[in-house]
């Protein structure tokens, strides 16, 4: 069998006790802990008999252990029934909301990295400089102003008649009158998001991705590049970043399920962009378990494969790696 | 160095160059785009289901009295509120009894397209259609909110539901007559029945439709009133002018068009004309106040909003009289009004510490306490804390809002009177020692927070001490209402917005058979009470009634059941390009149809 199947199908079964254990743990906080929607269901004068009816209706009379079965039983056919609140499907709230928060999220989140990348070499190059300061004390900033200052503030600053007045405050009309995807109009409205969110990924990623390089730098085959006199931007690029390529890959990785299925709640609750995060904290606030189960199963999916493929990119980045498959 | 800074500077200039916004500070810019007339509402909640038989709070109820057709509705401009037939050809013919009810429909209105009506197109509304809404409310599988304004009330309809919620066979109580004539018969009289048909919940829904699409109507709702649902997702839904919609003239002096009140607003122009005027509808719901401001002011996005409690600062002159800011007068049009509900807090009086345990002695003790501490709360500090004291603090809980109202009641039970309340503990041998622990239940957020380090500040001017005084917050508003309806929340925070101008709607909430998990969060039981609400809920409005009212409202103060109340003041904001005279209250969502933009 091909390696990389086998590496596959090796991990999508360990990955299986991850999934079970991921959805009964958050299955139970959602039974035992979450909002009794129960009661937010009620109308103003009920009686004994309508509560009963209504738990009926939500199925919180059935055990435990037949709702968790019935909830993997939803995850294996990707079937989630319809919102206890907002009477839709499940699944066509989920394929509405995911291509919109990875629109919204994916510019920010590669400018993020890859700008971050880029002055984190120039801080790892120029240790102790100026230059190193400089762009450290910005990432110190990036990371230590509140995200939701940073939206207020950028939202006021590009978006309000206070400020610029050049973009949009809310909405997410990327379509033309024909119902056609719009290049200008999607720029116009990920812009300030944009911009709010590389702002404050870029203190964080640039310290991550400056220790990273930094420990590379004190390495034996970065000392012998340089006694062999190759030039500083070859030993930067051809033999530190390679070398660096398995934390970045993890830290990146690692974020795509969060863009995916968490968006980012702050940034489409101020610009009123109706993706991911928005539904997932509203239905986290409503206790609509319909939409957590699916969230939480996607996520915990997603992790799996996320994981798998990490592994393969370790492989591909650092051959010395096999990922265990013992060839 | 700096021309690597300017690059990406001339590039969102250059970005934002390309689009066609109007770059002036806050100025209006036209609403009719490519001929079509668009309005952007908004709302700082959010709705959740849009079926009717859900339309249990403001913003879902707005939804649904726009998508569906009800009887009857509020006038758009008469204050106080007074209904007119909407549907409904005429007021209904009463029988002498007062049992019988007879309506007829307006003639030739249909329901919006769709595949599950034959060839996909909208029948005419019948009177069969009106039954089979309302008894939608009464079947356990569709978890409809609003059964209990008919419960018990209209004749065989609680038996319906119990011999299996057959729509075929409706209750002898909920007759189609004929295909646009309705008789409902009730078990007594009820006279608010005809403010019930002017509520969401009422809102008439196509059979066909609603079994094609089950739950699934509540996100794809099909009427018959003004405006056709386009999309609707967590921020925003969009409607369309219904073309079908029914022809009629609106008639503004009979809709209450004032003169003093209304002039300046544009309304006159809309005499006349045929509603909806508009060809879209956007209602943004949008939360975060710093977002609906600035969505607000930017002057080609959401063109309504109120003002949000950050925002009063800015907006405001003085609270008394309310002078806006000179800037806000210029720019926008503005109308304020009150609230038709008020916020209180409340005692359960099944409480063995706090309520009545038919104990003399105990339940003279805990009545001393409860008067204590409603002497202690100052409603003045609170207003002016939290609602920038456009608030109106009314004693007892017949609030302004509705015709009832008596503006002559002695403000003793709202007014600070600390030496009162320390002497009422002195007498009845309260002391730091023995006072009970104190616990302040609500849904947890920071505003209730902060609500409660300033109940915490009033019961220390009483030498409450500040360990007995405890916070207990719930993750969600659910919990919070099951420890309420389970009796676990000695005395909480809470507002009732009223569902219809009657008095009736607030003291319904003391009726000893509504405690909970009914209504009654009180849990007050009152036989004296329960006889003059019972007396009095079957009378139509009079001096006699109104005395009654009275009465009931009187024995709650006297038995510091509630500490109430406040009623809240909202500033309505909107672009001076748009004709309109909001208010979400008990006219709902119906002022939108007549909204007008230039």
């Amino acid at each position: 069998m091909n390696h990389y199947l086998r590496f596959v199908l090796h991990k999508l079964i360990e990955g299986i006790p991850l999934i079970l254990g991921v959805t009964l743990v958050s299955f139970v906080l959602m039974v035992y802990f979450g909002p009794d929607l129960t009661y937010e269901l009620l109308g103003k004068n009920p009686s004994e008999s309508d509560i009963i009816e209504v738990r009926q209706m939500l199925g919180y009379d059935q055990p435990f252990w037949w709702r968790y079965l019935a909830y993997l039983q939803e995850l294996l056919t990707f079937d989630f029934g319809l919102s206890m609140v907002k009477d839709q499907p499940v699944a066509d709230m989920l394929s509405r909301a995911i291509p919109v928060s990875l629109a919204l999220m994916l510019p920010g989140f590669v400018l993020g990295n890859l700008l971050a990348v880029m002055l984190a070499m120039a801080a790892a190059r120029h240790r102790g400089a100026w230059q190193d300061r400089a762009i450290m004390s910005g990432a110190v900033l990036g990371m230590s102003i509140s995200f939701l200052v940073i939206i207020i503030a950028f939202q006021v600053i590009f978006a309000s008649s206070y400020g610029l007045n050049w973009f949009p405050v809310r909405g997410w009309q990327v379509q033309d009158a024909q119902g056609q995807f719009n290049t200008m109009a999607y720029l116009n409205h990920v812009t300030v998001p944009t911009l709010a969110t590389v702002f404050v990924s870029l203190g964080y990623n640039t310290r991550f991705y400056r220790a990273v390089l930094v420990e590379e730098l004190h390495k034996d085959h970065i000392t012998t590049a340089t006694a062999y006199g190759h030039k500083p931007v070859t030993i930067m690029y051809k033999y530190m970043l390679k070398n660096a390529l398995i934390p970045i890959i993890t830290r990146v990785m690692f974020s795509i399920p969060m863009i995916v299925i968490s968006g980012s709640l702050l940034i489409e609750s101020y610009f009123g962009i109706p993706g991911i995060g928005l539904i997932t904290y509203e239905a986290i606030m409503a206790g609509d378990q319909p939409v957590l189960k699916a969230v939480v199963g996607l996520t915990a999916v997603l992790f799996v494969v996320v994981l798998m493929v990490a592994e393969i990119l370790y492989q591909l980045a650092d051959p010395r790696i096999n990922g265990g498959s013992g060839t | 160095m700096l021309s690597k800074l300017l690059w990406p500077v001339l590039f969102l200039g250059m970005l934002a160059g390309c689009q066609q916004q109007d770059n002036s500070l806050g100025e209006t810019t036209s609403s009719i785009i490519d001929g079509r007339k668009i309005y952007r509402h908004s709302e700082d909640g959010k709705p959740t289901s849009l079926d009717p038989i859900k339309a249990s709070t403001v913003y879902s109820n707005m939804m649904a009295v726009n998508i569906f057709d009800t009887l009857y509705a509020y006038k758009y401009l008469q204050r106080p509120y007074e209904l007119k037939p909407n549907l409904a050809a005429d007021f209904p013919q009463v029988s002498d009894d007062g049992l019988v009810y007879t309506i007829q429909l307006k003639p030739g209105n249909s329901f919006t397209d769709h595949p599950a009506f034959k060839d996909g197109i909208g029948r005419n509304v019948t009177a069969s259609d009106f039954v089979y809404s309302i008894l939608r409310s009464f079947d356990p599988l569709n978890g409809g909110t609003g059964a209990w304004l008919w419960q018990g009330k209209i004749v065989g309809i609680d038996e319906w539901k119990t011999n299996g919620a057959n729509y075929d066979q409706p209750p002898s109580g909920l007759l189609a007559v004929d295909d646009l004539t309705i008789r409902i018969t009730l078990t007594q009289p009820y006279p608010q029945l005809v403010y019930t048909l002017a509520m969401g919940f009422s809102g008439i829904t196509p059979r066909e439709v609603v079994e094609t699409l089950g739950q699934e109507f509540g996100s794809r709702p099909i009427g018959s009133g003004p405006f056709v649902l386009d999309s609707f997702d967590a921020d925003v839904a969009y409607l369309s002018k219904n073309p079908g919609y029914r022809q009629e003239t609106l008639d503004i002096y009979a809709e209450g068009y004032l003169p003093e009140r209304h002039a300046g607003l544009g309304l006159e122009s809309l005499h006349g004309k045929t509603p909806p005027f508009i060809d879209q509808l956007e209602v943004h719901f949008i939360k975060e106040n710093a977002s609906r401001w600035n969505s607000f002011t930017k002057g080609n996005e959401i063109q309504y909003t109120t003002v949000p409690k950050d925002k009063q600062n800015t907006v405001l002159v003085s609270a008394d009289p309310i002078t806006l800011h000179p800037l806000i007068e210029d720019n926008y049009h503005s109308s304020y009004g009150m609230e038709a509900g008020f916020v209180y807090h409340g005692f359960n009086m099944l409480d063995p510490v706090f309520g009545q345990t038919g104990d003399p002695q105990h339940d003279a003790r805990s009545k001393a306490l409860r008067c204590a501490i409603r002497k202690a709360h100052n409603w003045d500090q609170k207003n002016r804390a939290f609602y920038f004291g456009l608030g109106s603090v009314f004693p007892g809980i017949i609030p302004p809002s509705v015709p009832e109202f008596n503006a002559e009641l002695s403000m003793e039970s709202v007014s600070l009177d600390i030496p009162g309340a320390l002497d009422l503990l002195a007498e009845h041998n309260w002391n730091d020692q023995n006072l009970p622990d104190f616990e302040y239940h609500v849904t947890g957020s920071v505003l209730q927070k902060q609500f409660f380090e300033q109940m915490r500040g009033f019961l220390n001017k009483i030498n409450y001490p500040t360990n007995k005084i405890k916070y207990q917050p719930y993750p969600s508003f659910g919990n919070f209402n099951k420890a309420v309806k389970n009796r676990q929340a000695p005395f909480f925070f809470m507002a009732w917005t009223l569902d219809y101008p009657d008095a009736e709607n607030t003291l319904q909430l003391f009726y000893g058979p509504n405690q909970t998990p009914g209504s009654n969060n009180f849990n007050y039981q009152n036989p004296e009470f329960d006889q003059l609400y019972e007396a009095s809920s079957v009378m139509l409005p009079s001096p006699e009634r109104t005395a009654l009212y009275q009465q009931m409202n009187q024995m709650v103060i006297d038995d510091c059941v509630v500490i109430s109340g406040l009623s809240r003041k909202k500033i309505n904001l909107w672009h001076k390009n748009v004709i309109t005279y909001p208010d979400r209250e008990i006219v709902g969502g119906y002022h939108l149809k007549y909204v007008d933009v230039k």
